[in-house]
């Protein structure tokens, strides 16, 4: 696990009981639609494997049964269970829920971003769960990407200035300082 | 004087409980993860489980400094409901039998 990076910005914020505030440019906004829309079209990418059963797909059921190849899908589907039979049986019934859901956290977030012109954005309690997770999810995909490790930070942060990933590490740090001060927000709240 | 039949269905119904108190339950395990933030995998366990802040934190240094804690015991539906509701939050959890070496 990380601790949050410390900036001088405001982020998220609690207004009255049970909402959350935060205002973002239009680049800000411009990144983090960018970057939720490409975790939405990753988790959509195995939708096509559906069973060809009708009934299996109605009840979420899908044929595939193997881990992703892909990394970052890895991580944010990853296998409940070490045995790897228990693992692709649990995949089986479940991968295509937890694809939905993740993809519905993500898509709250696109909705919220993109349905304010001024980059005012105020969620409720359940509004801020899922940005929560949707960025959580962007932080995973990104830092799969960065292959950060627990004591990688301090690489991370001397990447030559040239280097493709120095502007991907700029981006998941920002997430990251962003995911704590909604969490901050939320926490004051249960006090 | 207590019938023999009675007896061995005493005998019987002994032998059922010890191997139902035997069964060992299911345990749901969160592993520890270099991306997810401390604070948001105590929230997330806050959230999840109803822990008071204090359990969610504890629990949350043991799966940073140990690399793993059990966070919830019960049945194997259970557990594979945990889990699930652990990886809608890109929490990284696993289950597993509770006498099975973690």
């Amino acid at each position: 696990m990380s601790n949050g990076v410390d900036e001088i910005k405001s982020g998220f914020t609690r207004h009255g009981n049970n909402d959350y505030v935060a205002y973002f440019s239009p680049e800000e906004s411009e990144v983090l639609v960018n970057l939720v829309e490409q975790i939405i079209e990753l988790l959509g990418e195995r939708t096509d494997n559906h069973s060809d059963d009708p009934l299996a797909a109605m009840v979420g059921i899908t044929t595939h049964d193997s881990p992703p190849e892909d990394d970052v899908l890895l991580r944010l589907l990853p296998n409940a269970y070490a045995d790897q039979v228990d693992a692709s049986e649990f995949r089986r019934y479940t991968e295509l829920t937890l694809r939905t859901k993740k993809s519905a956290h993500a898509m709250s977030m696109r909705i919220d971003l993109k349905s304010s012109p001024d980059g005012c954005i105020e969620v409720d309690h359940e509004g801020a769960n899922a940005w929560l997770g949707a960025m959580n999810d962007i932080r995973l995909a990104l830092g799969v990407r960065l292959k950060v490790q627990e004591n990688s930070y301090e690489e991370l942060e001397i990447l030559a200035p040239d280097d493709p990933m120095r502007g991907v590490y700029a981006v998941y740090s920002w997430l990251g300082w962003l995911q704590e001060s909604l969490i901050q927000a939320l926490m004051d709240d249960a006090l | 004087m207590v019938k023999l039949d009675e007896v061995v269905d005493a005998k019987i119904d002994e032998a059922i409980k010890e191997l139902l108190s035997g069964e060992k339950p299911w345990i749901t395990i969160v592993w520890d993860d270099p991306v997810n933030l401390m604070t948001y995998v105590t929230y997330v366990l806050m959230e999840l489980f109803g822990f008071s802040r204090e359990k969610a934190h504890e629990l949350m240094m043991q799966i940073h400094t140990q690399g793993k804690a059990v966070v919830s015991t019960g049945s194997r539906e259970e557990m594979e409901h945990d889990v699930a509701r652990l990886h809608e939050y890109g929490l990284w959890a696993t289950l597993q039998r509770g006498d099975q070496t973690i």
